[in-house]
């Protein structure tokens, strides 16, 4: 058989698609880092994002449950130890009574897989009342992805997406997370006042405050009572306010008298803490602060449930929220939520393994009709060949471009794939037209390229529009259907005539 | 025996008449449509993703009789609809939709002790003026792309009846799923949609072929070539209905809005059978005989 240069070029870009795809990251074992905190010991030796976390002290974890359990087993104390972790890039040791990264499974291959494989959370939000621009949006984009970074929420993507009418939104996409957090983090604005009196002192963000205490002594719930609906806990962390910050507060102050009711303890006026507007917190001034610049300032807040367990949590979740809020500043707009979806994890395992025995069934059943219809196994398997080729090459390229896979764009695979058979049908019947003898195989295969092209460029037509109605929601489902047919017309199908002809040959 | 030389034959005699069974069941559809929209003030089912709603999927066998008697008195526009395995008919999973908020239907839900958790079940939230907004914007793709179709094939074949010939057997591949989607009260979301847009691309393929073959090619009589298109063109729809079933029929665990797309696309690829092969066919038989095109 001799190979042309298109089925070269076939073979070329097959072994590229699978490389980019790289699917022999299944046999990874380890988790992957994927945020480290800054001023840690961990960060200090060397430990970035990224790195492949291998094992620590000797003991190695093949995945995230095996990591969870280690972790959960040899971090109880607050007793410093020496830590000796292998990574896919070296060896780090360091000292510390904890590990301050954030881990997550190593992805099985460079597939970016999106909510409906893997689970997790999704958010479409435009300003409420307000029609934002291009770059308000992207603006709000960078915000947004600081506020759910420092919440600790680190599987995020977040990007500007436009519609038909011009209308921009901001897409959120968070694997793994739950509605309930996503809603809670955007829809209050976080617009965070210090006030006393009238005057506002302090505001959320790095502007105002240097340091907020998120562990150790600097945070932590410190009480838990029963009240007469439930429990109520009450968390505590510090802030540290800029210096800027400190001398408004000092010159407030200084206009304050003392309140003698309070016997002389306090001054007149209180801290007011407000969020959103509404008062989250007064702290009284202690006399002696009047007129002093004072960098450090407690804040203080709570949680209620029906059992302590509940109250706990809601307190650690509020302290979360509020820590957030302060050290990201407010959101600008106030948003709204206008589709909001979230798909169990569970069901996207379930999903990709349908799938897989869905291609399964769809190439044999095909395997089977061609075999009928043209009784060679050669024909049928370039034909299957050329289908495989095409939803991998599709795959890959849909990779490169960081298109997440979700429902609609696997459709369009499926989609692509079954207008590729229909072109090697159309060439098929021209190459092996037993009546039509003495026209050249050349002017055959060239009446096939014209019905195979103008089913092209009608696909194209008709896909073309979907880029953009509905925000892109249905874009993977367009983009993935246009990559497959025009891999077919660029790559595959002059491949697969060249190898039909060769067949055909023998 | 399939005599080829008989069938030809009536074929000569009867193509006008075979024209007529899809064009009957053309106006019927638009008859059946514009009645659905008389009806119902649209003209198909819009599920919560293009009307706003809330649409949750708790998975599993979950006995949900508890939800279906004590919800509708809270919310009257719910609806439940059961999803069985096609093998064993045992649910799978059960879609409740509401036009409410997911807070309040959640809390119901949890109200009524049905557990429902991030586990085990998926949530859907379009807001009433973003699904809106979603319909009218697809509904003008839709028709955005039905131009540049026929935009395309005008370019392809640069005369007019068989251009047009084309356009009406794609007009008849979205309308009759339509009329028939309407006609089962099947509700279809922005994903079906996007399958009608799909369906235009995709059905056409058969009508290039077949008017291709008939006004290029030279060689044999003109209903050989009808006859050859014909043979070619049911394998590549027996071959892409292949590719779509078993999505719809075999495989279940798929999400709904994925059947969708493979239904549409099923029930469009069988009436293109018709339309490219009674519609489009007669009119290309007809017009070669006008032009004298043997």
């Amino acid at each position: 058989m001799k190979i042309t240069w298109k089925i070269w070029l076939l073979a070329i870009v097959l072994v590229l698609s699978f490389l980019a795809i790289a699917p022999w990251h299944y046999l990874d074992s380890g988790v992957l880092i994927k945020s480290v905190e800054k001023n840690s010991t961990a960060y200090d030796s060397g430990i970035r994002a990224g790195m492949i976390l291998q094992s620590i002290n000797g003991q190695t974890f093949k995945d995230l449950a095996e990591y969870n359990a280690y972790i959960s087993k040899n971090f109880i104390s607050n007793n410093s130890q020496k830590l000796i972790t292998n990574t896919n890039q070296g060896e780090f040791i360091f000292l510390s009574d904890k590990l301050e990264i954030v881990v997550t499974e190593v992805p099985n291959s460079n597939l970016k897989t999106g909510l409906d494989l893997s689970g997790g959370a999704r958010a479409l939000v435009k300003a409420s009342n307000a029609s934002l621009t291009k770059d308000q949006v992207n603006d709000l984009v960078s915000i947004t992805t600081e506020r759910l970074n420092a919440f600790g929420l680190n599987d995020v993507a977040i990007k500007s997406v436009s519609d038909l009418s011009g209308e921009n939104y901001m897409l959120i996409e968070i694997a793994g997370s739950t509605t309930a957090e996503l809603k809670d983090l955007l829809e209050s604005q976080g617009k965070f006042e210090a006030k006393i009196g009238e005057d506002i002192v302090f505001i959320g963000g790095d502007r105002d405050i240097t340091y907020v205490g998120v562990s150790g002594q600097d945070a932590g719930i410190y009480s838990c009572n029963q009240g007469s609906n439930g429990y109520y806990c009450e968390f505590r962390f510090v802030i540290s306010l800029s210096e800027k910050a400190a001398q408004k507060q000092a010159d407030v102050t200084s206009n304050l008298s003392v309140n003698l009711s309070s016997g002389g303890k306090y001054l007149e006026k209180p801290l007011d803490l407000y969020v959103d507007n509404n008062i989250l917190d007064t702290l009284q001034i202690g006399a002696d602060l009047r007129g002093r610049a004072t960098t450090s300032i407690q804040i203080s807040g709570s949680g209620s449930g029906a059992t302590q367990q509940d109250a706990y949590k809601d307190a650690q979740a509020n302290m979360k929220k509020l820590q957030t809020i302060l050290k990201t500043g407010s959101l600008p707009y106030k948003l709204e939520i206008v589709k909001l979806d979230a798909i169990s994890p569970a069901l996207g395992k379930e999903f990709t393994k349908n799938l897989i025995y869905l291609a399964l069934s769809v190439f044999a059943i095909i395997s089977v009709i061609l075999l009928v219809r043209y009784r060679k196994m050669k024909i049928t398997g370039a034909v299957i060949l050329t289908m495989f080729s095409e939803a991998l090459i599709t795959l890959a390229v849909a990779t490169l471009l960081k298109q997440n896979l979700d429902a609609s764009s696997i459709a369009g695979i499926i989609a692509g794939m079954g207008t590729g058979v229909n072109d090697q049908i159309v060439i098929l019947s021209e190459s092996f037209n037993k009546e039509d003898t003495n026209i050249k195989i050349r002017e055959r295969i060239k009446r096939a390229l014209f019905v195979i092209m103008g089913a092209f460029f009608t696909i194209i037509a008709a896909m073309l529009p979907l880029f953009w109605a509905g925000a892109g929601m249905l874009r993977g489902f367009a983009l993935t259907t246009i990559i497959g047919v025009t891999v077919g017309i660029l790559i595959t199908r002059p491949a697969f005539m060249d190898i039909i002809e060769q067949i055909k040959g023998d | 025996m399939f005599d080829k030389q008989k069938f030809s034959e009536w074929y000569d005699q009867n193509y006008k008449i075979l024209l007529i069974i899809p064009l009957i069941l053309v106006i019927a559809s638009i008859a059946f449509i514009v009645s659905f929209y008389v009806k119902t003030g649209d003209i198909m089912n819009k599920d919560v993703s293009l009307k706003g709603g809330t649409s949750i999927t708790i998975n599993g066998n979950v006995d949900v009789s508890v939800l279906e008697k004590n919800l509708p008195s809270y919310f009257p526009d719910v609806g439940f609809r059961k999803l069985t395995e096609v093998t064993t008919g045992e649910q799978v999973a059960v879609i409740i939709e509401t036009s409410a908020g997911p807070d309040e239907i959640k809390s119901k839900i949890t109200e009524l002790r049905v557990i429902l958790t991030d586990e085990n079940s998926s949530i859907e939230f379009t807001g009433p003026s973003l699904s809106a907004n979603f319909y009218k914007q697809l509904m003008f793709a839709l028709f955005l792309s039905f131009v540049l179709m026929s935009c395309v094939i005008f370019i392809l074949f640069r005369s007019f009846i068989p251009s047009i010939a084309v356009i009406f057997a794609a007009l008849s591949d979205i309308i009759i799923p339509l009329a028939i989607l309407d006609f089962l009260n099947i509700q279809i979301s922005s994903a079906g949609i996007a399958a009608f847009l799909m369906l235009i691309g995709y059905s056409v393929d058969t009508d290039i072929l077949l008017t291709t073959r008939a006004l290029k090619k030279k060689e044999g009589s003109l209903n050989h070539r009808i006859f050859g298109a014909f043979s070619t063109g049911i394998l590549m729809t027996g071959t892409a209905l292949a590719a779509v079933l078993p999505a719809f029929f075999l495989i279940s665990g798929l999400p709904d809005s994925f059947r969708q797309i493979f239904l549409i696309l099923a029930m469009g690829l069988v009436t293109d059978i018709i339309s490219t092969w009674m519609t489009n066919a007669s009119i290309i038989k007809w017009y070669c005989h006008s032009k004298n095109i043997k």
